[in-house]
């Protein structure tokens, strides 16, 4: 049997850079096939140049069997292959219909006939299951809709070849689910799924066979019942990995944070926080879980006074900060690791040592007089760069050069470095790969062992389950219960999550067993 | 990770292929060189040689002590205008009120000039701290919009334009006019005149005022720490605020300083040049700072240089009008053609860089 596609000593360079060395693979049809590496292993860009966004230098593309030349992506969606990207070029105000076939459109008369396209939308929705309304205007819809609407667009153009480009990396846990079943549903109907990701249980989950991508080059391609988490953590990184609850000192420090009673209104006006409270005591970390925007980001925002409080005390290291501003807070004792590391956590047009500076440019010795101390700064920065293992030549490069990874470690190297009282810790491992993953656990980890208190905020539960003494988790702007992360289980904080009430032990297991 | 950062990374790490400076200069000379050849083009169909119009050109800016020096002089309000420019551009801020405050400035230290008597250092003083003042007033109400409730400052500087240049016009003619002739005010007395640099040319000390800002500006920008706030802010709001900066106290400073600098132009016109007040003194001035300003990329050393070519062009405009069928309007083709040059440059910039940095992050 041929393959549906299949890949041949393919090779590609950027300047000095080899992003794929010598690759061959080859997908079945009918499987879901995963690619999997780290940043920077070249995923991404051997997909490119399957879809025909980039030129490769050496090496052959066969596409059922038949040598192909795909020089773009006009061709290759020509040659039943269609790929949804990361990030969605969709249009806000139009509906999904007309997004679905925009480039496309079906006609009548020389005018667009929208009750075609609506009609041809909901009978691709309908057949995978995907379940979108074809008259909603995109800008009402979640993350979730938009990627089915990506997907749809890729169907539409008559796709028998999907290739998606890490597709969970914007989804809740329940939207990935959903996902899932609909690429499986893909391949029942004879469709072949090509995924990139990094995220290793559901490439386990879902797919046939994964190829692993290391530095350029292929480590093997296997079937994934043939495998086990810990032995593609070892092919992706090279040695094994760690990710098992950190064992760890116990503590029973002093009050740093306290949270009585806040209410918050989020950016529309609306109640986003409703009556929070809760301790950090020093060197402990407490994780918040919830499902997304159920108040998190709030949260987050009001400790670190980004945002006003409408009612209710913060006190942080002994000072009432919610009249306050971001840097009373800083000079409070907070150092704050944001989610949005692209929009608030650096300046990417500075260079390393300018992002290093904020926060403390008007701390001795970093400026005297209002001066900046350059000198002191470069080599602090540098000293960082080595520290935190951030992959740049030297303290005067420019941010935006740096991958996702790196500008992360370039965030969380300055705001460690602070030795704070409290650290505000949000999604400090959202974009990063497994190997960087375990070193800020670890650095994570040592300022607690060193005496901070640590609120940490992720979406990825693990993580918190990894890291947290205490859990709380978020429902609807409350604090919906709280549980020891020594003992709790993730059906137990799924249940808080939902809003519902923690069922007791014996409940559960009924539950489990029916 | 994502896909654009997995896609860059192959140039992960490395340090930026040139200085930024050098970035600016480049894209400020290929606009140059497209508004040249714009006018050439032009100066075809007036049926001249480009070569001999560029040459009177030239000549007429640069052929002799005398016109280097008149160069200089048309450049002086252009420089300072610029830096005016520069401190709100480099804030993230746009004023593109500078011809107003300008306007203001000019007619306060005007007034100064010729309502006090006062010994010489004092006096000239005095009508530079009027200029100064009246350019913050004039940008007052659209700072404090700005700040307070984040009200446009581009529409509100360009409105304050058109009431400054009135009201100057309405006191000049209405109630300081002197008596008989142009519409303009009495002269200032001596005492309030900046010095003069050469008996042959209006030069006067203002030049050295102007280079000495661009100076003070650019290391403010690189060595303070209010400096360095203000990169932040003007490059990434949400990053400077998440840093502790004040935003709305920094744009209401940021604004006031801009326009009183701006005003500081105009004293420096009225002390300096014209010795009175004059309906319609300085036309454009501001507004050639602004896009100096901008074809420097808001760099204050750089604003100096595209300063400098402006200030030439119309100094050497007036030779070419003399001696060539082109007329002076020919400087103002030049100039669109670069506003057009510049405007296009921002666009494939901010393309690139929202290409580079579109992240749908969820909370």
């Amino acid at each position: 049997m041929s393959h549906a596609i299949e890949m041949r000593g393919v090779c590609k360079r950027f300047g000095p850079v080899v992003a794929n060395d010598d690759i061959s693979f080859a997908v079945k049809k009918g499987e879901i096939h995963a690619i999997v590496g780290e940043n920077g292993a070249g995923k991404t860009t051997l997909m490119n140049i399957l879809f025909g966004l980039y030129h490769r230098d050496a090496g052959e593309i066969r596409i059922n069997g038949a040598v192909v030349e795909v020089d773009s992506p006009r061709r290759a969606i020509g040659l039943g292959l269609g790929m949804v990207h990361q990030h969605f070029k969709l249009v806000p105000s139009l509906t999904v219909a007309d997004n679905v076939f925009l480039g496309i459109e079906k006609t009548k008369n020389g005018l667009v006939d929208h009750a075609a396209q609506i009609e041809a939308t909901r009978a691709f929705s309908d057949k995978f299951g995907l379940a979108v309304d074809p008259e909603a205007i995109v800008s009402d819809l979640s993350v979730g809709i938009e990627q089915r609407i990506e997907i749809l667009k890729v169907l539409v153009r008559g796709a028998d070849v999907v290739i998606l480009d890490e597709p969970t990396a914007v989804l809740t846990p329940q939207e990935s689910r959903d996902l899932f079943r609909t690429l499986r549903g893909f391949t029942e109907q004879g469709m072949t799924v090509i995924f990139i990701s990094h995220h290793l249980d559901e490439v386990m989950a879902v797919s046939d066979t994964v190829t692993v991508l290391r530095d350029g080059r292929v480590v093997g391609t296997r079937p994934t019942a043939e495998l086990d988490e810990d032995d593609l953590v070892h092919m992706m990184v090279g040695r094994n990995v760690s990710f098992d609850r950190r064992a760890r000192p116990a503590t029973d420090g002093e009050r740093v944070l306290s949270l009585n009673e806040i209410w918050a209104r989020d950016s529309r006006g609306l109640p986003a926080l409703r009556g929070v409270s809760f301790d950090v005591r020093a060197g402990e970390i407490v994780g918040i879980v919830g499902v997304d925007g159920n108040g998190q980001t709030e949260l987050a925002e009001v400790i670190s006074g980004l945002r006003h409080v409408s009612h209710g005390e913060i006190v942080l290291h002994g000072r009432t900060i919610q009249d306050g501003d971001p840097m009373l807070v800083r000079h409070a004792g907070l150092a704050h690791v944001p989610a949005d590391r692209l929009h608030r956590g650096v300046d990417k047009a500075d260079t390393i040592a300018g992002n290093i500076l904020m926060g403390r440019q008007r701390e001795r010795p970093w400026s005297s007089h209002g001066i900046i101390n350059w000198r002191h700064v470069r080599g602090k920065a540098d000293e960082l760069i080595r520290r935190f293992d951030i992959r740049a030549n030297g303290s005067r490069t420019l941010v935006k050069t740096l991958s996702g990874g790196n500008m992360q470690k370039v965030v969380l190297a300055r705001e460690f470095s602070r030795a704070m009282p409290f650290l505000l810790v949000d999604q400090p491992t959202r974009g990063v790969d497994i190997g960087a993953m375990e070193g800020i656990h670890e650095e994570i980890m040592r300022q607690r062992n060193e005496g901070a208190a640590i609120l940490l905020i992720s979406v990825q539960l693990d993580e918190i389950m990894t890291l947290a003494d205490r859990i709380l988790v978020m429902f609807a702007g409350t604090i919906a219960g709280e549980v020891d992360a020594d003992t709790a289980t993730e059906d137990e904080i799924g249940f808080l999550m939902a809003g519902r009430d923690l069922p007791s032990r014996d409940q559960m297991a009924v539950n489990a067993a029916s | 990770m994502s896909a654009q950062s997995e896609s860059r990374e192959p140039t992960a790490g490395r340090t930026a292929p040139m200085p930024d400076w050098l970035h600016s200069l480049l894209g400020t000379l290929l606009a140059i060189g497209i508004a040249l050849l714009g006018g050439a083009a032009i100066a075809l169909m007036v049926g001249e040689s480009p070569v001999h119009v560029f040459m009177t050109l030239l000549r007429g800016a640069f052929g002799g002590m005398d016109r280097i020096a008149g160069s200089l002089l048309q450049s002086t309000p252009i420089i300072i205008s610029g830096i005016a420019a520069c401190i709100a551009f480099r804030g993230g801020l746009f004023n593109i009120g500078v011809e107003g405050q300008l306007y203001m400035g000019g007619f306060a230290a005007a007034w100064v000039g010729f309502s006090f008597v006062l010994p010489a250092p004092l006096h000239v003083t005095l009508g530079i701290v009027a200029a100064i003042a009246a350019g913050a007033l004039w940008i007052l109400i659209p700072a404090f919009f700005r700040a307070r409730y984040g009200t446009n400052e581009v529409v509100s500087t360009i409105l304050s334009n058109y009431v400054a240049i009135l009201l100057t016009s309405y006191m000049t003619i209405f109630v300081f006019k002197r008596p008989g002739g142009w519409s303009e005010t009495a002269p200032i007395a001596a005492s309030a005149e900046l010095p003069q640099l050469f008996e042959f040319s209006r030069l006067n000390l203002g030049i050295f005022i102007g280079v000495a800002l661009a100076v003070g500006l650019h290391l403010f920008l690189t060595r303070t720490t209010a400096g360095y706030a203000m990169c932040a802010m003007g490059s990434n709001p949400k990053f400077a605020e998440y840093g502790g900066v004040p935003i709305r106290r920094n744009v209401f400073l940021i604004l006031l300083c801009s326009g009183a600098v701006g005003g500081l132009a105009g004293g420096v016109e009225t002390l300096g040049v014209h010795h009175r007040f004059m309906e319609g003194f300085a036309p454009g001035f501001g507004f050639d700072g602004v896009i100096a300003a901008l074809l420097a990329n808001g760099h204050p050393l750089l604003t100096i240089l595209t300063s400098l070519f402006f200030g030439s062009l119309r100094a050497g405009s007036l030779l070419m009008e003399v001696e060539t069928n082109a007329s002076r309007e020919l400087i103002t083709v030049v100039q669109a053609f670069i506003i057009l040059a510049v405007s296009a440059q921002l666009l494939v910039r901010r393309r690139r860089d929202s290409q580079a940095g579109e992240r749908r992050w969820k909370y």
